[in-house]
């Protein structure tokens, strides 16, 4: 985990209210699947969690939606202005060694990180990607997905793919794909769905959690969730990937 | 290379920087990014008797130039502290411990807990954040005196700081209440109390419906309150608001304060505390600041 300040590369619409922003910088240290960086807004004090989507050597591309003014404010950053960040941080998603088969469920913002396992393990296992957009102006990131072995795009008004959520998808081709275990990241009705949905059924599911942060280190304990045992864990250190059975969605 | 040290109650810190409770932890996490040893002290996250999970979340927010956070006092207990955590930080620098009770003779119980053991008790009576202890205690000079005394009755060898709350009708009379309970020293500025909406919910952003405001934006408020406490005790004051450089530092100390807490500046850039420890040190070499304590409460009024 480093503190740097980074160059904008590239910052553009990638979909309706969709950013997608690359910056470089030296020592960029190595960033994993499901890892994320912390992106600071000039004139605003938290800066914000963003999912790496992206890690090429010295550039590494998050993607954000605009949903306030500092993400506004951040969308407005030109290439070649500076921006801090720090990263990597958070734990990742690990596929292990023996599971060869691996089913990505994502809904909105939360497809990016999971857009990041299929480019750290496209050539080492078999991606079956179920991917959930609002409607076809939400579609972002086609060509990145397509490297999976499966794609069903998902769209709630079915104006592209499949009509219907993630999780449905999921559920009407599990018994064929037969995942070996489930990566998923999405609002948390999402994940609600996907836990019912997979409920007895025995495969290690993990999700990534979304949360408001302070340091995003680990220190200052703001974004915790609750585990199953009743106990806090922090997002930013301890997660922001949990056993599905470990939390409470 | 001018003198960073300072003497707080009788102990020599390497340099006034101390990163302010709440804002980092133990320390371990920040020194996977930087060595903490180069720090004064570290302030650790508030403990209380028993652990804690504090509040639901969200947890935090933003306004402009400054955040609201409401934790709640989330921490795993000062026996745990004690165990796990303090021997390591220890090695590091010096430590002050946070101390949060429920009610007033559980103070005197963490204190005798942590006597000896750390470099300072900070006495944290006015975290607005809890329901019971906290900021109740903190606001009437009374309480603040009382709560005072029966602290510092448990520390023997320890030396004790009480933080003070801004929530306050009058900051000089908290800071004499605590120069007559027997504090060793007296810490502000706590967090204001703030609120934030969600205008599209119609509902407060954070879960604990309110929080407490830090940040750039308090500083000038903060440096004002540090001003008058430190003229109205002879006891050292640390001070704290919004520092986000090695000027606001500076300044704090020439308001009164013979060193600084960093809190929200932790979030903006981790690298915050070196950065103005550095700042500082060339701040001074480029005045001609032989010694930093020289600068400790060097404002001259106008008129």
């Amino acid at each position: 985990m480093r503190e740097l300040t980074a160059t904008v590369l590239e910052n553009k619409k990638i979909a309706e209210e969709i950013f997608s922003l690359t910056f470089g910088a030296e020592e960029i240290p190595p960033v994993r699947a499901g890892q994320f960086a912390m992106v600071g807004v000039e004139g605003f004090p938290l800066r914000r969690p963003l999912a790496v989507c992206k890690a090429e050597g010295e550039r590494v591309t998050v993607c954000y939606r605009l949903k306030g003014e500092g993400t506004r404010r951040l969308a407005a950053r030109e290439r070649g202005e500076k921006i801090s960040v720090l990263l990597p941080l958070g734990n990742g998603f690990f596929v292990e060694e023996k599971e060869k088969r691996v089913a990505l469920v994502g809904g909105g913002v939360g497809i990016f990180p999971l857009i990041s396992v299929i480019r750290e393990y496209v050539e080492k296992k078999e991606i079956y990607a179920y991917m959930g957009f609002r409607n076809k102006a939400a579609l972002c990131m086609q060509y990145e997905m397509q490297r999976a072995k499966e794609l069903v795009i998902a769209t709630d008004d079915g104006s592209v793919g499949y009509r219907g959520t993630a999780v449905q998808a999921l559920m009407e081709n599990i018994d064929r794909v037969k995942p070996d275990v489930i990566l998923s990241c999405g609002p948390t009705p999402m994940l609600r769905a996907l836990k019912s949905a997979v409920a007895g059924r025995n495969i290690p599911t993990f999700v990534s959690l979304e949360e408001r942060m302070g340091c995003g280190v680990g220190a200052c304990l703001v974004c915790v969730c609750e585990l199953t045992n009743g106990e806090h864990a922090r997002v930013c250190k301890d997660g922001p990937v949990f056993g599905i059975g470990e939390v409470n969605l | 290379m001018s003198d960073l040290r300072v003497n707080l109650c009788g102990v020599e810190l390497k340099n006034p920087v101390i990163p302010a409770s709440g804002t980092f932890g133990f320390g371990r996490e920040f020194n996977e990014l930087y060595d903490i040893s180069i720090l004064g002290a570290v302030c650790t996250k508030g403990l209380t008797l028993e652990p804690r999970l504090g509040n639901p979340v969200p947890r935090i927010a933003e306004s402009r130039g400054v955040i609201l956070n409401a934790v709640g006092l989330q921490n795993p207990g000062v026996g745990h502290f004690i165990e796990h955590d303090l021997a390591w930080l220890k090695g590091k620098t010096r430590v002050i411990a946070n101390v949060a009770g429920r009610e007033t003779e559980e103070y005197g119980t963490i204190c005798a807990r942590l006597d000896e053991l750390v470099d300072f008790v900070e006495l944290n009576i006015s975290c607005p954040n809890v329901k019971c202890g906290g900021m109740a205690l903190g606001v009437r000079p009374e309480n603040v005196e009382n709560v005072t005394r029966i602290a510092k009755s448990a520390l023997k060898r320890t030396p004790l700081l009480v933080k003070l709350s801004p929530n306050v009708e009058n900051i000089a009379e908290n800071a004499r209440a605590a120069e007559r309970g027997g504090a060793d020293g007296i810490s502000l500025v706590n967090t204001f109390t703030g609120m934030v909406i969600d205008i599209e919910k119609r509902r407060p952003l954070l879960a604990n419906n309110t929080g407490g405001v830090s940040g750039a934006g308090i500083k000038p408020i903060a440096v004002r309150m540090v001003y008058e406490a430190a003229h109205a005790v002879s006891i050292p004051v640390v001070g704290m608001g919004g520092i986000v450089t090695a000027e606001d530092a500076i300044e704090f100390l020439m308001a009164g304060a013979t060193a600084v807490e960093v809190g929200t500046q932790n979030f903006t850039d981790a690298l915050a505390c070196p950065k103005i420890i550095d700042g500082m040190e060339k701040w001074c070499d480029y005045h001609g600041v032989e010694r930093i304590s020289d600068l400790v409460g060097a404002v001259k009024m106008n008129g």
